[in-house]
């Protein structure tokens, strides 16, 4: 064994911008989390240029998984065009080369934020979500060594009794985003902050879904074809947002998840969340010959 | 004018590797094409120095000993590189605790993916059912893993055939027809 065999070639910088070490680590982990749907597993989440908490985590898993003929695509709430997922779109392209997308059906990789996109993915897609709050048992056990313990003894009595105790008090599950849901029948995990709307098109999807939260180092997986079921009461049914009625004042879409924008007089007007399903649903109405993918929800409900 | 960064050889090659692996994972059952034959691929994608491996081919080991990995003992490795598997192995191969299944060992082994005994496999990533051939392997060897296993305790087996790849994840029920 010489020096040389030890070293590698120079370069100006790694690809990806992560360092082979960070990535084989994620490899490694990514492997571990598919194998055991929903178990958080602990990862060491290395530096990149962009503070935790803004999709580190998401970040590092989409630059372990890219190369040059990759096409990526990244969502914040939604939006394909707000800051956060404008940069890391920008970020990726330039310390990776690859090409980039606004349109669900182009994409190979999805980054997304607290949204997942109106159009059926696809089996060759993967779905790479940023986490802030890993951890669904921390309302009822902030203690993380405690809440391992529980996630071990699958003891998720505690998630019930806190749902039971939503109903009581207010009439219904008050939990909004992140609905905590049990995958492959055994462990709980939080869908990162999607809406209720978002958490049905993860059971039994085709594509593949990372979860990485990069300021509390655990990464997780919802393989393809794995259950994923929202916690509920055998007689309180799962209930996504009224958001089927609705229609879009822009792109007159309707029955899909919406934002909703305050007016002056004190009413609301209602924007398609997913913002490139707007955009080519305009684009449609404006007589342009768009391909619009087959969609989770139809005439706003989930169609399984 | 913006200038990127190119993958060297040794990127792109462990980049399609791990693709390959993480998508055998993901669909247990769909054989995924490696971009070359032979186990030293894996061995860069997924060894460096915080690995503890078993291998049982001298050459292999020097692959995985220069990308730094601590060469140990069957039942203290993480990554464990064999051709055949005797069936006694399963029982030594490190199973994770409940506190942490992510403990558990990944088996890298080769077997015949084109011919051999009927399986049928079911679990997370099998959209209902499947059925194939697996060949190569001890008989016994499905029932010796269930047993050894107890999820989410467990392991992942990764088999290799020339360059093509089928992931057994813990997760996936194996019934031999």
């Amino acid at each position: 064994m010489t020096l040389k065999t030890l070293t590698k070639p120079w370069e100006p910088m790694s690809y990806g911008f992560l360092d082979g070490s960070a990535k084989r680590e994620i490899r490694r982990k990514m492997i571990k989390a598919i194998a055991v749907p929903g178990c958080q597993m602990p990862y060491a989440s290395r530096e990149v240029p962009m503070a935790r908490g803004w999709g580190t985590g998401g970040l590092q898993v989409s630059l372990t998984l890219v190369n040059p003929s990759m096409r990526v695509k990244v969502i914040d709430q939604g939006a394909d065009d707000s800051v956060n997922a404008a940069s890391i779109r920008r970020f990726i392209a330039r310390v990776a080369g690859t090409p980039t997308t606004m349109d669900t059906l182009d994409a190979d990789l999805i980054q997304s934020r607290h949204r997942i996109p109106e159009e059926v993915l696809r089996e060759d897609q993967v779905l790479v979500l940023q986490v802030p709050n890993p951890e669904p048992l921390r309302p009822v056990q902030p203690n993380m060594s405690i809440a391992r313990q529980m996630h071990a003894d699958a003891d998720y009595g505690r998630m019930w009794l806190q749902l039971y105790e939503q109903i009581v008090r207010s009439g219904r599950v008050m939990q909004g985003a992140s609905y905590p849901s049990l995958v492959h029948g055994r462990h709980v995990m939080t869908p990162s902050p999607i809406p209720r709307w978002d958490v049905p098109k993860l059971h039994m999807a085709k594509h593949l879904t990372i979860l990485s939260a990069g300021r509390e180092k655990r990464i997780f997986a919802v393989p393809p074809f794995t259950r994923v079921e929202p916690l509920v009461f055998s007689d309180v049914p799962y209930r996504v947002e009224e958001h089927a009625e609705l229609t879009c004042h822009r792109s007159g879409t309707r029955g899909f998840f919406m934002n909703e924008i305050p007016q002056d007089n004190g009413t609301s007007t209602f924007e398609v969340s997913d913002s490139e399903w707007g955009v080519k649903s305009i684009r449609r109405r404006d007589g342009e010959d768009v391909a619009l993918g087959e969609t989770w929800y139809k005439n706003g409900k989930m169609s399984s | 004018m913006s200038v990127f960064p190119v993958p060297s050889a040794f990127e792109t090659r462990s980049n399609a590797t791990f693709d390959a692996i993480m998508w055998a994972l993901a669909r247990p059952g769909m054989t995924r094409d490696l971009p070359e034959e032979g186990m030293a691929q894996i061995v860069e994608a997924l060894i460096d120095r915080e690995c503890a491996v078993h291998c049982a081919n001298p050459e292999l080991a020097n692959v995985a000993r220069a990308a730094g990995a601590l060469m140990v003992a069957l039942d203290a490795a993480d990554h464990v590189f064999v051709e055949d598997v005797p069936l006694a192995l399963l029982d030594q191969l490190r199973c994770g605790s409940d506190l942490h299944p992510d403990d558990g060992a990944t088996l890298i082994a080769c077997a015949d993916l084109s011919g051999g005994s009927r399986v049928r496999m079911t679990g997370p990533g099998v959209d209902g059912r499947v059925e194939l051939l697996i060949g190569g392997l001890p008989a016994d060897f499905w029932h010796r893993r269930a047993r050894a296993m107890r999820y989410p305790m467990g392991f992942e087996i990764l088999l290799v055939d020339g360059a093509r790849i089928l992931g057994v994840p813990r997760s996936t029920v194996v019934e031999v027809l």
